[in-house]
């Protein structure tokens, strides 16, 4: 470790519990510094999974802030508290079951408490990707599948929306199924994949499969440095 | 906004600006042949011999990995076997899956799609269902569909990127499977990049000659773990979360017959037994293979190898790691993180503290990354960040200089972004870079059904060896989870239909390996698997008690 | 009235995109046909579905102030809505900040990080807009409803409470008079601004099935072909409750009607009755 008598310390405060830790470190970090091992409360540390969802204060300062715990970097005078779990409920379905085309609403379906959004923005403020939350609540409310799912596409399912929502909606429950909705039935199939999986079935490849397999290393090396690249044409 | 650079590293930057204006349309030259090979031997981790350690136990004896694997490989088990009563058997299932990333998720979902009811399978996970690599991973995933391609292009690509050390079989299988891989994500609903018609949005990828990386945006990993999890949770197959796997269980005859679980918060343990066993822990980024830092995730500790070694499968190609040259470095919040070469291709230059130039910017990446590391450890000309660790700047602000302002945000517009969030503004003020450990290229043998050469236990995922040699291609990762996790998941369930219920519970293989360190004189007071990475703070860990609280 | 230069801005609400897209679509068509095309806005909010009456429930407006909001931004001052409901709260909860600068200061303040709500934009039914356009309307007539008999039912949202009403409370002629210059027989009937039972389908069908019967038994005993309106909650009650009745008179959107008579086919799809028997005449 660097000098650390030569870095500005800062204090910081743990549930309360006060403890002084280096400036530049994230709020991840500084606990560990600190003395806290994860267990809960800790996945990627680089911002994709969500696990690390962190309400804190600043001094002075009446509003609750939320955040990813290894996205953000530790300020003097923050009160701190994680939120390890969300304990929403999720609903279970088919996805051959919920073509959006046959029905008026499958996510209101699913999902009836979006109707009770009073359009606070609550969630939308809570979020850490910066998702307009609200936005695709209300386009989920109105069916608007497409919308919803593009919307919510940098969801981490961290939970810092549905844990404010005074209406108690499930948001990133509800987004996952938007996005399974658009990815299986509103984009189309592609027919050059569906091609390919034609050609395999009838066993085209096998042949050269065979042939590949029984080449010596400087024989592939050979085909290797041969090969032609797309862009070049 | 608060500058996101403390003073020490202001004052550098300071030096940096200073040579600016001389090196600007400065190249630094290319190194000759033996320069490249001595500062590749002495300063590449994969060259390095005092990285590696031959293995004195186990069945891949005499064979080299790197220390930090040794170390663990070496270690005696967590877990005392006399203090175990295996009697009593918390989970009696058709398969166990350890690891809840993306291979664990597959093989789960294949399994039942293959018979098995998932109140007969049993997915335990160190961390929460999810955390993983995959989830991670943003690039995206290949897959020979275009009719310019073919799967054979992608075998030959394949092998031809792993330095012709892959096992074949595996990667035909790899490669053959891709589509139907897609055709599958296509059915659940994976919201991929799409032309017009419906046809995938595909990219080239390091090493790959057809356009054949599918993504879904920057987050294709997240896309597709996210997708896979739900159906898992549809499918309401039974999950122990915070429950890692710290023994496998045997029968005593070789053949793996279940394993034992550890709740992470009460540290009571579970006995599980099963009829096929699938081991899916991914890699070993988090040991930090010689100090580096790492683009994985917090749970990487290469479980899944020990307990499979002690198990008695072969480990192959764990003498190689694959490195980028350029993570990054500072704030922390990113450290590790992938800072793209297109920064260097658009002219910015790697300098040391003093803003002198050490390296030509575009040698190649083992090359650029040893050179880094040389100038940070060899010359001590690194910078030195809040959090120990070091690096050298990359000067950024060139590319405006070059190529006229506005450039940068122009053409790398989401790292722009991402360093604005920390106070550092990349048009103005260099970025500090050093090589990061992104993948674990050998593993487990496995074969192509997934099976490993135990009976009764199957791997997948970045734990197993082989498909990709020394060295994975970008995009083949994401494939190779979804590929052989459905294979284990299909061969384990075929093996569970036919087996009954293993007569035997027992951890005699741990006790033959205590006995062969003991054989082998080894004497360490560390134990493994090791579960979760140490970052407690040195000032507290040297006062901490070990001692338990009870209420 | 102001207008946009290309058209009006246009509040769909929710229902209009999923139960009542045949209404959404007959009014698209019409307004185009009539040059004042209805452009949605950029972005828009459920209205909340209920007006709340509490004297103290500001919570409550929130949805409806960031529809007119998100008009205000777009630098529009006219909002025009199709659905009763949506015109209801909407227009009350606009009405409320208006008059009570205490109340939309409060909001204001919520909002927070939103730009300050001004007061400034007004609220529409499509049913206005026609009543300034029956010139228009007549012009377009091509395929006057001849011999078709028409009950109107107004319903509660577009008449009550009284200071949003858009047309005189107790004997409202708004549709009545469009329904004259597309040719039909026009029938006024009591029942006409009678409650059809509103939300209580959800869990008191009974209480609906009643209404439903006084006001279909009664267009049917004044001879009525089919029934016209413009509120999607009345449409649904009156056209799914008839299960129970003797009666299938066909429940039809105001502007379904209007764009048959201009020689369009526009909705028609959703409904429970089918209306093509009555309205074969008018039908290729």
């Amino acid at each position: 470790m660097a000098d650390q008598e030569e870095q500005n310390m800062i204090d910081i405060y743990v549930m309360g519990r006060r403890y002084r830790v280096p400036e530049g470190l994230t709020i991840m970090t500084a606990l560990e510094y600190a003395g806290y091992k994860y267990v809960r409360g800790c996945g990627c540390r680089g911002g994709f999974c969500g696990a690390c969802s962190t309400v804190y204060r600043k001094e002075d300062d009446y509003k609750l802030k939320m955040d990813l715990a290894c996205q953000t970097a530790v300020e003097d005078g923050m009160f701190l508290v994680q939120l390890p779990f969300v304990p929403a409920l999720r609903e279970a379905y088919e996805i051959e079951d919920v073509d959006p085309g046959e029905k008026d609403n499958v996510l209101l379906d699913l999902y009836p408490e979006i109707a009770r959004c009073v359009s606070c923005n609550t969630c939308s403020k809570a979020c850490p990707q910066d998702i307009e939350v609200m936005d695709y609540v209300q386009a989920a409310l109105r069916g608007d599948v497409e919308r919803t799912a593009k919307l919510s596409f940098d969801c981490l399912h961290c939970g810092l929306c549905s844990i404010r929502c005074p209406a108690d909606i499930k948001h990133y429950h509800l987004a996952q199924l938007a996005r399974r909705l658009k990815g299986r039935y509103l984009d189309l199939d592609s027919s050059e994949l569906e091609k390919r999986i034609k050609e395999l079935e009838e066993g085209i490849y096998t042949e050269e499969y065979e042939e590949m397999l029984k080449m010596t290393i400087d024989e592939l090396k050979k085909c290797y440095e041969e090969r032609k690249f797309e862009e070049e044409g | 906004m608060e500058d996101g650079y403390p003073d020490h590293m202001r004052k550098s930057i300071e030096k940096v600006e200073k040579t600016r204006s001389e090196r600007v349309g400065k190249t630094f030259e290319r190194m000759g042949a033996e320069e490249s090979e001595e500062v590749l031997n002495r300063f590449h981790p994969d060259y390095r011999e005092e990285g590696k350690k031959e293995l004195v136990v186990g069945p891949s004896k005499g064979e080299k990995a790197p220390v930090e694997l040794a170390q663990l490989l070496h270690s005696p088990s967590l877990i005392d076997p006399d203090e175990v009563d295996l009697s009593q058997i918390d989970h009696d299932v058709d398969i166990l899956i350890i690891g809840g990333g993306g291979a664990g998720t597959v093989a789960a979902l294949w399994a039942v799609k293959e018979g098995i009811s998932p109140e007969n399978i049993l997915l335990a996970t160190k961390l929460r269902h999810g955390d993983s690599n995959s989830m991670m991973a943003q690039g995206g995933i290949q897959a020979a569909d275009k009719e310019i391609d073919s799967p054979i292009q992608h075998y030959l690509d394949a092998i031809g990127g792993g330095h012709f050390t892959n096992d074949e079989a595996l990667l035909k299988a790899l490669t053959e499977d891709a589509p139907k891989i897609m055709k599958w994500h296509e059915e659940l609903g994976v919201m991929y990049d799409r032309d017009k018609d419906g046809d995938f949005v595909e990219l080239p990828g390091g090493g790959t000659s057809r356009y054949r990386l599918h993504s879904a945006g920057d987050y294709t990993g997240m896309e597709i773990m996210r997708v896979l999890r739900d159906e898992f949770r549809n499918k309401d197959i039974p999950v122990l979360e915070f429950a890692p796997a710290v023994e496998l269980l045997t029968d005593g005859n070789g053949e793996v017959t279940g394993a034992l679980l550890m709740n992470l918060e009460t540290n009571e343990y579970y006995v599980v037994r099963a009829k096929s066993t699938i081991m899916a822990t991914g890699g070993f980024g988090r040991l930090h293979i010689q100090s580096y830092p790492t683009t994985n995730h917090y749970g990487a500790t290469a479980d899944g190898l020990v307990m499979g070694y002690r198990a008695g499968v072969p480990l192959r190609d764990m003498d190689s790691v694959q490195y980028h040259p350029t993570g990054a470095a500072h704030p922390d919040q990113v450290v590790g993180l992938l800072v793209t070469e297109k920064v260097r291709s658009l002219g910015a230059q790697p300098v040391n503290v003093d803003g002198e130039m050490f390296v030509n910017p575009l040698e190649p990446r083992d090359v650029e990354a040893a050179a880094i590391i040389r100038e940070c450890y060899g010359r001590e000309k690194g910078v030195t960040t809040p959090t120990g660790m070091k690096g050298v700047w990359l000067d950024s602000p060139l590319i405006d200089e070059l190529e006229g302002e506005g450039t940068i945000e122009d053409r790398l517009p989401a790292m722009v972004r991402q360093y604005k969030r920390f106070g550092i503004d990349m048009t103005k003020d260099p970025i500090l870079v050093f090589p990061t450990l992104h993948y674990q290229n050998g593993g487990l043998v496995i074969n192509p059904d997934g099976s490993t050469p135990v009976k009764g236990l199957f791997a997948s995922g970045e734990v197993s060896g082989g498909i990709h040699g020394k060295n994975r291609l970008m995009g083949n990762s994401l494939l190779d989870f979804n590929v052989f996790g459905r294979r284990a998941g299909m061969a384990a369930a075929k093996r569970a239909q036919k087996a009954g219920s293993p007569a035997k519970l027992s951890l005699e293989h741990i006790d033959k390996h205590t006995e062969d360190l003991e054989k082998a004189g080894i004497d360490t007071k560390d134990t493994s698997p090791r579960l979760l990475p140490e970052y407690r703070g040195k000032k507290v860990l040297e006062r901490h008690l070990d001692i338990s609280v009870t209420l | 009235m102001i207008q946009m230069e290309d058209g009006y801005l246009y509040y769909p609400g929710c229902t209009l995109k999923t139960k009542a897209s045949d209404y959404e679509e007959s009014s698209k068509k019409v307004m185009e046909a009539l040059g004042k095309p209805l452009v949605e806005m950029d972005n828009w909010y459920c209205c909340g579905a209920v007006q709340s009456l509490a004297t103290d429930d500001i919570m409550h407006q929130i949805a409806a102030v960031r529809t007119m909001l998100c008009a205000q931004e777009q630098g529009e001052r006219e909002l025009v809505t199709l659905c009763d409901m949506c015109y209801n709260v909407l227009k009350q909860a606009n009405k409320r900040m208006k008059e009570k600068p205490d109340e939309l200061e409060t909001m204001n303040e919520f909002l927070d990080e939103d730009p300050d709500y001004e007061g400034q934009v007004e609220v529409h039914h499509i049913f206005e807009l026609f009543r300034d356009m029956k010139d228009e309307i007549k012009k377009l007539v091509k395929k006057p409803l001849d011999g078709l008999n028409v009950v109107t039912y107004y319903g509660c949202m577009l008449l009550r409470p009284n200071h949003v009403s858009i047309d005189n409370t107790e004997d409202p002629m708004i549709m009545e008079d469009i329904l004259e210059l597309l040719g039909a027989n026009t029938i006024v009937n009591p029942k006409r601004t009678e409650c059809c039972g509103s939300y209580h389908t959800v869990n008191r069908g009974d209480i609906v099935e009643n209404r439903v019967e006084e006001i279909v038994a009664r267009a049917a005993e004044d001879g009525a072909d089919v029934i016209a309106l413009s509120c999607p909650l009345c449409q649904f009650n009156l056209d799914y409750h008839q299960r129970v009745s003797d009666h299938k008179i066909p429940v039809l959107y105001l502007t379904e009607l209007m764009a048959l008579s201009f020689g369009m086919e526009a909705g028609l799809k959703k409904h429970k009755i089918n209306p093509r028997g009555a309205l074969k005449d008018f039908l290729e």
